[in-house]
């Protein structure tokens, strides 16, 4: 491994919406020296491959398309010093904070920056995590964000996909059926473990217009079909076993923190959310390292993943001026496991100047409302 | 199309390409036939990965002696094909009386064979060494040279080391029929290609009663047997790292919970006997029974993220040894019912292969020259990163991450592309460099992989 060259002050891990919005902070805090790292090949996170309206509403106040948003967020940082590294993987962090990286630009190397801001996101659970038997088919077990990275990148899909099976009834279930139509798939059927649908109540009239058939209080038991290609999924309902044909399935949501550059290494995570815990300056355990965005739990959108991120980078900046400490307090109090923050640290003032646009009350309401 | 060879070897599984590879050694025409667009794609894929030196095997059986001798090559020729193994040891546990006592029996029986590297531990050395066990264990036989390697890559540097050195491997090539000529078999495929062969091996697995009927034999009778499995999170390795099974029974050897050579876990195989050869379906029962072995041998494990679940298929037959069946006088050798030992036994069952060809059949010599052949490691990350990092200032696409759960670079995926055994199907991409077979399972790098693949295989 090198040893560290050029190390930033802040280093920056995630370019989705709340990594860019620290980024952005820190630069109208005038903090300089701030490196943006990410794995995928261009910058924006999840919502760069979602191509309907509904992302950014709490941070920009307008319902932008995922790829709008993404360019948004990005635009904020022409004409500052903030530069993004694509193609840059971090592998782990430990106390200092010591980051190891990979990337094309640095090869395999140690970066020893002042302040680590974590914002790597989330990912769904696949059937694999999930343990749904059944046939193993190459293709046609999908998860909403590999169909829209599919279709956003181009990649033909099984010319045989016509329809297709939703698993889940969150938003992003609703996601998947706009971006499933858009390929030209057919979604036959939603199933939902819930007593009802867990969007908007107008997702769900909407869907049903559509003519897909809505499966609540339901569970998926199988899929049938070859070692080439899904034929069927069973789904089971008040101990009623049925099957539905269809050529594909997708699992939706089932939401995971994208942790595994951080599961060897010191912090702590919470058992519950499945993310760093936190106080409510978005400090970590390890001194000098925050976290924001969905990598904190399942899931919030776009726009509070960025308004996270802000905060985060606001922190951040106070925390590189010296004005408040970069470690979470001793005496911080506990709150209830699965909560985010984990703790609230009293000593720490409120950033006065950002207080209207970030709704506090409303930030911290959603940050306790966790389960 | 017709082509003339000395020897085809039927079927590109773990038992064939070992065969084609200790063929290619000597001065013949040899050509491997797949019916599948990749080697490797039906019993070699689904199973353990266990590289046992035999020890449990009867040892009056052809068996015994071939896997030994697997086992013993295998430790000797890896290293040279880049072939990753651990040593992690094996212990079957007792609970009960009744187990108790056949492990005292299998331990006196082993011994007696002379294999001194083997040991009776008491309750108290187990939960000592290994304290993440259930309750319960009485006693357990630990056999500390048993390993783990790499099943994909294995059968890889096979058939990659018999293309360099000359053998024809052809895929998608399903022998559908068999004339009898006067000098060896004139076989036929699907689309009517035609190979002539002066000397036919039957290496066709789960399928090898199929092919023995075309060739009007019929000596044994496939008995399929399925085997389910759970893949545990890398975190389970903390918990788990060296292979436990109960105490085996008549039916087998039950469920065993092992780490693998890429630092997983695995939980199984189930053994449930299948009318379909082909169902590999994992199922509501089968995935029951492995998560109770789990919450009884290991309990912690039951907390770990699972990966995914698979199942394999075992070409058993109606007999428990091989099936290696010479018929000179009819051109035809047999190499069957290689059920649930194959992975070890390969190397063994191929020079067993050799000693009967050479040169009784075929009074040959050795070529003078070969050239060797190596496959990626694809054990640990901590490796791989490290030599990605090297050869990255040459070369900046082997610092590039695509699949990070596995932390596989776009320049290992651009090589295997680019191999001369190249893959066919995205699954065989797969399984030649493990992108997406990690925690997520292609949520990060499906499409990305999948438009690399696509990019290759436009005209
Ligand atoms: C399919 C889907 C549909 C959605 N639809 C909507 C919607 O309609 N409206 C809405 O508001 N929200 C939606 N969301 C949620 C929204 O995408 C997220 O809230 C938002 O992307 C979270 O932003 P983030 O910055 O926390 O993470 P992400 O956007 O996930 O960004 C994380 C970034 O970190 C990078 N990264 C991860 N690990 C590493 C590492 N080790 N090293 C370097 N880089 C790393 C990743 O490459 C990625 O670019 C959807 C989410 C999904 C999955
Ligand atoms: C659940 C399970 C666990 C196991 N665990 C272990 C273990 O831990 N250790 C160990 O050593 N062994 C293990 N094994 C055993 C090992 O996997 C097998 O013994 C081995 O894979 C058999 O290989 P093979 O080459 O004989 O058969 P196969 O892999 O089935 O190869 C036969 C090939 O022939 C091809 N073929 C068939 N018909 C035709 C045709 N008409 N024309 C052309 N080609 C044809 C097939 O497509 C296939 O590729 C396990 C097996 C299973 C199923």
């Amino acid at each position: 491994m090198k040893a560290a060259i050029g190390n930033p002050r802040v280093l920056i891990v995630g370019a989705g919406p709340a990594g860019l919005a620290a980024a952005a902070e820190l630069a109208r805090s005038g903090v300089s020296d701030v490196l943006i790292i990410d794995r995928d090949d261009s910058p924006g996170g999840l919502p760069r491959f979602c191509h309907h309206p509904g992302f950014g509403l709490e941070y920009a106040r307008w319902p932008y398309s995922g790829p709008a948003f993404a360019k948004k967020m990005l635009g904020q940082l022409q004409d500052t010093p903030v530069r993004i590294s694509m193609g840059t993987t971090l592998l782990s962090i430990e106390n200092g904070p010591v980051c190891e990286v990979i990337g094309p630009e640095f090869g395999h190397a140690q970066l020893e920056p002042q302040v680590v801001i974590v914002a790597t996101g989330i990912r769904e659970a696949n059937r694999g995590n999930r343990v749904v038997p059944g046939v193993r088919p190459a293709q046609g077990i999908l998860t909403t964000g590999l169909l829209q990275q599919l279709v956003h990148r181009n990649v033909s899909l099984p010319s045989y996909l016509r329809r297709l099976v939703v698993v889940g009834t969150e938003h992003v279930s609703f996601s998947a059926i706009l971006t499933a139509r858009h390929a030209g798939i057919r979604v036959v059927a939603l199933i939902g473990a819930d007593e009802r649908v867990q969007s908007y109540s107008a997702a769900g009239w909407l869907a049903r217009a559509l003519g897909i058939n809505i499966h609540l209080r339901s569970e998926i038991v199988s899929i049938a079909g070859t070692s080439e290609r899904v034929e069927a999924v069973r789904v089971r309902k008040d101990r009623v076993t049925r099957d539905i044909a269809c050529d594909g399935v997708l699992f939706s949501a089932g939401w995971i923190p994208e942790t595994v550059a951080l599961a060897n290494g010191p912090m702590l995570i919470d058992a519950m959310t499945k993310g760093p815990i936190v106080d409510q300056a978005m400090r970590t355990s390890i001194p000098g390292v925050f976290a924001a965005g969905n990598v904190l739990r399942g899931v919030e959108t776009s726009g509070f993943a960025a308004l996270e991120g802000k905060r985060a980078g606001a922190m951040a900046a106070m925390a590189v001026a010296g004005k408040i400490p970069s470690g979470q307090a001793r005496e911080t109090r506990k709150m209830a496991q699965s909560r985010v923050p984990q703790h609230w640290d009293h000593s720490l003032p409120e950033p006065l100047e950002l207080s209207d646009r970030w709704r506090p009350a409303r930030f911290r309401d959603a940050y306790e409302r966790q389960t | 199309m017709t082509s003339d060879f000395d020897i085809v070897v039927i079927g590109a599984g773990v038992v064939g390409t070992a065969i084609a590879r200790d063929l290619s050694r000597f001065k013949l025409k040899v050509a491997l036939l797949e019916a599948r667009p990749d080697f490797g794609d039906e019993s070699s894929k689904g199973n353990s990965a266990l590289m046992t030196s035999g020890i449990e095997i009867a040892p009056d059986s052809l068996e015994y002696r071939l896997v030994q001798r697997g086992y013993a090559r295998y430790l000797e020729e890896a290293p040279a094909l880049g072939l990753p193994m651990r040593k992690v040891g094996a212990l079957t546990l007792a609970w009960s009386d009744e187990q108790c006592a056949i492990l005292e029996e299998e331990f006196e029986r082993v011994r007696a064979l002379g294999h001194q590297d083997f040991y009776r531990l008491e309750s108290a050395e187990i939960y000592s060494r290994w304290p993440n066990f259930g309750p319960g264990i009485r006693m357990a036989l630990w056999a500390p040279e048993e390993g783990i390697a790499d099943p994909f890559s294995t059968p890889y540097a096979y058939v990659l080391d018999a293309v360099t050195n000359g053998v024809e491997f052809r895929h998608s090539w399903p022998v559908q029929s068999v004339d009898r000529l006067q000098n060896g078999w004139a076989l036929h495929s699907a689309d009517r290609n035609v190979v002539r062969a002066r000397l036919v091996i039957n290496a066709s697995g789960l399928r090898a009663d199929i092919v023995e009927a075309l060739a009007g034999y019929n000596d044994f009778e496939m008995r399929p047997r399925r085997g389910q499995y759970l893949v545990l999170d890398k975190a389970a390795r903390a918990i788990h790292d060296v292979i436990a099974m109960p105490t085996p029974t008549p039916k087998g050897r039950g469920i065993l919970i092992s780490p693998t050579i890429f630092g997983n876990v695995i939980v199984g195989p189930t053994a449930e006997d299948v009318d379909d050869r082909d169902d590999r379906a994992t199922t509501v029962d089968g995935i029951k029974l492995l998560k109770e072995a789990m919450a009884t041998m290991v309990p912690g494990l039951t907390a770990i993220p699972v990966n995914t679940a698979y199942a394999g298929m075992r070409p058993a037959t109606n007999y428990s040894d091989y099936r290696i069946i010479p018929r000179f006088d009819h051109d035809w050798l047999t190499v069957a019912g290689i059920r649930s030992t194959g992975f070890s036994g390969a190397l063994g069952i191929a020079e067993h292969v050799i000693g009967l060809i050479v040169p009784h059949v075929f009074d040959v010599r050795p070529k003078g020259s070969l050239s060797p052949v190596s496959v990626p490691d694809l054990s640990e990350p901590s490796n791989r990163l490290l030599k990605n990092g090297e050869r990255s200032g040459a070369d900046p696409a082997y610092a590039e991450m695509l699949c990070h759960c596995e932390c596989i670079s776009v320049g290992e995926v651009r090589d295997a592309l680019a191999s001369p055994v190249p893959p066919q199907t995205i699954k065989g991409l797969k399984r030649r460099t493990r992108a997406m077979f990690g925690r997520c399972q292609g949520f990060y790098c499906g499409a990305r992989v999948q438009a690399m693949f696509d990019e290759r295989s436009k005209p």
